[in-house]
């Protein structure tokens, strides 16, 4: 049986390892807490070391968010590359998934760590990650020999055998 | 000198002693509870906060003072007047030293207790005339449970006026030169300490104040000073009440085993410095317990505690005959 009161002893014994411990406390806006690598904030574009965004403007982010907070305005040209008029981005409606992210196939796209999001004017959160610039045009590797099979045919047959 | 000017002075002092406590068991109450919590507590005003409750008393000054157009006038003005005013008169008594008190009363824990006694009157006057059913509920509770913990506090004390045979509290001081009275009044220290809890609304007991149910209880209409005053009295009852608690348990302004002339030289320091570790077990259980049920604060009043001193009071009755009997 316990002993009457036990519990309240036991309270404050708690109470006062706590206070021992010390206060974990981050006091904010004068100390950062350092963010984990993988921390997901704002979509930025990336840029090669030109500093000439590598957006491809292939529409595969736009098509992949679930929340649709990507669009792009693209015009093509005559000679079939294509001109990023706008690739716009809303912050108040990004829900920070990381499925842009994912699924972009020229890492043009990263999740930041700009994690101090807060506005005083409602319109700046709906904003342009690149703007009026010619799309990047990717170095594709051509095969070989122009007959000879893709590479995933080859690995399937390979799977197959 | 005149008698009349020394009285004012030492009002006067006590005046300020009160006002200056009240800052530091403000600044004192917000840091304890928050490191007891695994916070920081007032961080940004001065070094660690420490200038944090001076802001505030000054914000307390300049504050807007609203009259809700409902309330009761003259109760609503005269209310925290007669919450403060008994507990600046309660310093009275408190013997800091030897010579240091503002009256050597022959009665002295008894005008402690009778004077502490009309602060529920303030509190119900405050509470009635707000014009308001959570102050109203805030002040019935205040004086159900003050008014109900009266006999336990007064009861849970008579064991060592039992000892002593004198109500003066330096007499009650000076008794406990060989042995300060908690070991022997261990039981009674307890009962002591819980009533005193009830008497000063503290957190277990906080029902006439019970932020998440009744906002602020009594003083949620009060604002500015007005406000100021009911805040600032529950602080001095909080040192008055430790004080009374190392008065009759721990022997007061003295200390064991050195020599009384030097004892002299820092008794004051001795006694505030004891008062304040009480003050910091209130504290501390004040951040650890929830509040609990107003029933069951009358079941522990009435069924628990009661009887517990009237056992206690006629044990102490009869070991002080038998160790008088033994001596004869």
């Amino acid at each position: 049986m316990k002993l009457w009161g036990s519990g309240l002893v036991n309270g404050l014994r708690i109470s006062m390892r706590n206070m021992r411990r010390g206060p974990i406390t981050l006091q904010y806006p004068f100390e950062k807490l350092e963010l984990p690598e993988r921390a997901r904030w704002t979509v930025v574009p990336l840029s090669d070391a030109q500093g000439v965004p590598v957006c491809t403007a292939c529409g595969t982010c736009v098509k992949t968010c679930p929340d649709h907070v990507l669009a792009l305005d693209v015009t093509t040209n005559e000679d079939r590359s294509k001109h990023i008029n706008h690739f716009s981005y809303q912050l108040g409606a990004c829900m920070m998934c990381g499925l842009c992210v994912e699924a972009c196939p020229f890492s043009a796209i990263a999740m930041s760590h700009d994690y101090e999001l807060a506005r005083v004017d409602p319109d700046t959160l709906e904003y342009d990650l690149i703007t009026d610039t010619p799309a990047y045009k990717p170095k594709r590797e051509k095969p070989a020999t122009p007959d000879a099979p893709a590479q995933p045919a080859s690995a399937s047959e390979g799977d197959a055998s | 000198m005149n008698p009349i000017l020394v009285a004012c002075l030492r009002v006067l002092a006590g005046l300020g002693l009160m006002l200056l406590n009240g800052v530091v068991l403000i600044y004192m109450l917000r840091k304890v509870l928050g490191h007891l919590h695994v916070r920081l507590g007032p961080m940004n005003v001065g070094w660690h906060g420490t200038v944090q409750t001076v802001a505030d008393v000054l914000k307390l000054l300049t504050k807007e003072d609203p009259t809700p157009r409902a309330v009761d006038k003259a109760l609503y003005f005269l209310a925290p007047a007669v919450v403060f005013i008994p507990s600046l008169a309660a310093y009275a008594a408190l013997p800091f030293s030897k010579t240091w008190a503002m009256a050597d009363l022959a009665t002295g824990l008894l005008f402690t207790f009778g004077i502490m006694s009309l602060v529920p009157l303030g509190i119900l006057m405050a509470g009635w005339s707000s014009a308001n059913k959570w102050s109203l509920l805030g002040g019935m509770r205040a004086v159900g449970q003050q008014i109900a913990y009266e006999v336990p506090l007064l009861l849970s004390a008579l064991p060592v006026v039992l000892m002593v045979g004198s109500l003066n509290l330096n007499d009650i001081v000076a008794a406990q030169d060989k042995l300060w009275f908690f070991i022997p009044q261990f039981p009674a220290l307890l009962l002591f300490v819980v009533a005193s809890l009830v008497e000063l609304n503290q957190t277990p007991f906080d029902m006439s104040e019970a932020e998440s149910e009744l906002v602020a209880g009594f003083s949620s209409e009060y604002a500015s000073m007005k406000f100021g005053l009911l805040f600032l009295s529950e602080f001095s009852n909080l040192f008055i009440m430790a004080g009374l608690t190392v008065t009759l348990f721990f022997g007061g302004w003295s200390l064991p085993f050195i020599p009384a002339q030097i004892q002299a030289g820092f008794a004051p320091i001795v006694f505030v410095a004891k008062t304040y570790l009480v003050i910091f077990f209130f504290m501390w259980i004040r951040g650890t317990f929830p509040r609990v049920r107003v029933d069951q604060l009358q079941q522990l009043g009435w069924k628990v505690l009661l009887p517990a001193n009237l056992a206690w009071l006629l044990v102490t009755g009869v070991a002080v005959k038998l160790v008088e009997a033994v001596a004869r």
